[in-house]
């Protein structure tokens, strides 16, 4: 027992030996392994942070991380199912998690120029406190942000459409509890976020003119800025603190279609990922497979001087096991550095720009960082566990049903 | 010299408080193309460069925030019906057999494919948006700019207002967009005496911007300060007439 152990032992070591014995052979493997680590997580951490930048994207510009408003009103954007009351405000505000909460009135509206007229939904705000929830102030390209009432920052697509410049005059056509009602506002800033949506749509006023054209005198919603990752959980506590005919929306509910669409990419990518680690295991097998044809002879030599077929077939699975690990752990620090550079740089960005109003729809914005996480070298460990797996199946069954007196006399 | 100082600016209130009132010029020339409550006969003629449309409307009004207008001619067109309640707007379809409210969204769309928009349907009042200031003046007629106050629904930076005196009887109307460029014109001619007033029954609205883009709206068969039924601006009147 104790010599079958020694011997068990002993089976690691040779099998490192033998791995230095064969250079050439397992700086190959270890490359294969290396780079598909390297790009496993790359995949990953591209296409998480690309995720994470239409989420935030839209998040930022088009809505918000979380929104209280009513049931009524989230089914049915109408300001005449707004907040009946702004009252749990200050309540809110001091609630953990929440950074900041900025009341929106958001209606439908016709805006008018000497030239021609485009419907929209405008924004009202609170310009003060709107920067705080929203990326929109911070996208203005010309001009500044709402200061006082009579004023209107656009889109900068949309302006162009209506021909308005900044200083000249914009009519804004509503019809809600107040009735028809009209206003004319001059333009003050020109929105520019490479985010197609946004440039083509956004009408932000003051919230006293959204209150006087819709005659709702409190707000759709109340937009708030919560700790990023924790939306769904801050809302879900806020609820407790909100009167009962009042809900807090988290993000993922925000953008509806858009997180279903989300979660249906993920899965889908996890499959390419599979394919990915499939088709490197795979190669790694056929470089060992080549490896155990070339080493028949040397196999028969060990079967010959005591080595039974099993423990043969064991120490090719560890060289196997050990040659992509190594491989493995190089492809984690390059791919990990790699990606830690993509996620502090925005390198991703102006590739992305550079495919035009394709990626603009999407709303990522003009910066697009790679994500980080863990989990993503367990995603390129699969490539070893796959490779292990193939390697026990195909090259160790091969030395398995190996005959030492035939091999030996293998040329 | 003091003496000399008091009396000059004695003449210079005097010259002041005798010059023509601007606010009072322009209530005059809209009291002149208001006309007051009628009943009429309207032909609206569209003008393309490559057509020409006609349409024969009803109208009843009451000369101010109120007007119901009913589609005659052409046969295709015939049976639709507009009412105006201040800004309200509605339109009876009679395919659909339904009474709809024009969206926000819809009133810069083109009543009858013409150069007037339902926004200009509604009217608003340039008396109540625009601040008059006498730009030029001889004895047989008057220009008035009109800018627009601050917040008034106007997306226009200035118009021109032509009317010949006596009675201020509205000639033209500039659009001029907020880089002096003028976009639209309309004119006025034909003018019947109702009550006082001189009222244009012809209309015409030139979109500047579009050679070749022009409506005129011709009244006739008109009768003036009838008394118009409430029943007239219900939606039911839509259908049914009145």
């Amino acid at each position: 027992m104790q010599q079958n152990f020694s011997g068990m032992a002993a089976l690691p070591r040779l099998a490192w030996r033998n791995l230095w014995r064969h250079r050439r052979r397992t700086l190959l493997l270890m490359l294969v392994v290396a780079y598909t680590t390297i790009t496993t997580i790359l995949f990953w951490g591209v296409q998480d942070g690309f995720t994470q930048s239409v989420q935030l994207g839209n998040a930022r510009f088009l809505s918000a991380p979380a929104l209280i408003t009513t049931p009524q009103y989230f089914e049915d954007p109408d300001p005449e199912q707004g907040l009946p009351s702004l009252d749990f405000l200050a309540r809110i505000q001091t609630q953990p998690g929440v950074n900041a909460a900025a009341p929106r009135l958001e209606f439908p509206t016709l805006i008018r120029s000497a030239y021609t007229a485009d419907a929209a939904k405008a924004r009202g705000v609170d310009p003060a406190l709107e920067a705080r929830v929203s990326n929109i102030p911070t996208a203005i390209a010309a001009g500044r942000m709402l200061e006082k009432p009579g004023e209107v920052v656009l889109g900068q697509q949309l302006a162009e459409r209506l021909d308005v410049r900044l200083g000249e005059r914009v009519v804004l056509d509503t019809s809600a509890l107040a009735g028809p009602q009209a206003l004319g506002l001059q333009v003050v800033g020109l929105v520019q976020s490479g985010i197609a949506p946004v440039d083509r749509g956004t009408v932000l006023v003051h919230l006293q003119d959204a209150r006087l054209l819709t005659g709702l005198q409190t707000a759709t919603g109340v937009a708030l800025d919560v700790t990023r990752g924790q939306e769904a959980r801050i809302a879900e506590a806020l609820q407790l603190v909100l009167p009962q005919n009042i809900r807090a929306y988290d993000l993922t509910q925000l953008l509806g279609g858009l997180s279903s669409a989300i979660g249906t990419k993920q899965s889908s990518t996890f499959l390419i990922g599979m394919i990915f680690s499939l088709f490197a295991a795979l190669a790694v097998t056929s470089t060992v497979l080549v490896s155990v044809l070339e080493r028949t002879r040397e196999f028969g030599m060990m079967g010959a001087i005591g080595m039974n077929p099993p423990r043969l077939a064991t120490m090719v699975t560890l060289e196997t096991v050990l040659a992509t690990s190594i491989g493995w752990g190089v492809g984690l620090v390059l791919g990990y550095a790699l990606n830690f550079w993509m996620a502090t740089q925005n390198v991703l960005g102006p590739i992305f720009a550079s495919y035009g109003a394709a990626w603009e729809i999407l709303g990522t914005g003009g910066e697009i960082y790679t994500a980080q996480s863990p989990l993503y070298a367990l995603y390129a460990a699969l490539t070893i566990v796959l490779a292990a797996f193939f390697s026990i199946l195909i090259p160790a069954r091969r030395v398995l049903s190996l005959n030492p007196a035939e091999a030996m006399r293998t040329e | 010299m003091k003496l000399r100082l008091w009396l000059l600016s004695l003449l210079c209130l005097g010259l002041g408080s005798a010059a023509t009132d601007p606010q009072a010029v322009l209530r005059a020339i809209v009291d002149n193309q208001r006309g007051g409550s009628v009943r009429a006969t309207l032909t609206l003629s569209v003008t393309r460069p490559d057509r020409q449309t006609q349409y024969v409307l009803e109208v009843v009004s009451d000369g101010n925030e109120r007007a119901v207008t009913w589609v005659k001619a052409p046969p295709r067109e015939a049976g639709q019906a507009f009412l105006r309640v201040g800004d309200n707007i509605q339109l009876y379809n009679p395919t659909l057999k339904r009474v709809l409210r024009l969206p926000p969204s819809g009133r810069s769309d083109s009543f009858l494919g013409s150069d007037l928009s339902y926004s200009d349907l509604a009217g608003r009042d340039l008396e109540q948006d625009f601040t008059p200031s006498i730009g030029a003046e001889t004895e047989g007629s008057i220009t008035l700019e009109l800018i627009p106050k601050p917040q008034a629904p106007t997306p226009y930076g200035k118009l021109v207002l032509q009317a010949s005196k006596p009675g201020f009887v509205p000639r033209e109307v500039l659009y001029y967009d907020q880089r002096g460029q003028a976009v639209r014109k309309i004119t006025f001619a034909q003018f019947a005496q109702v009550g006082g007033r001189s009222f244009p029954t012809q209309t015409t609205v030139e979109d500047l911007l579009r050679p070749g883009h022009r409506t005129s709206v011709v009244y006739s068969n008109y009768r003036f300060g009838l008394a118009i039924p409430e029943s007239c601006f219900t939606v039911r009147a839509l259908e049914a007439g009145c």
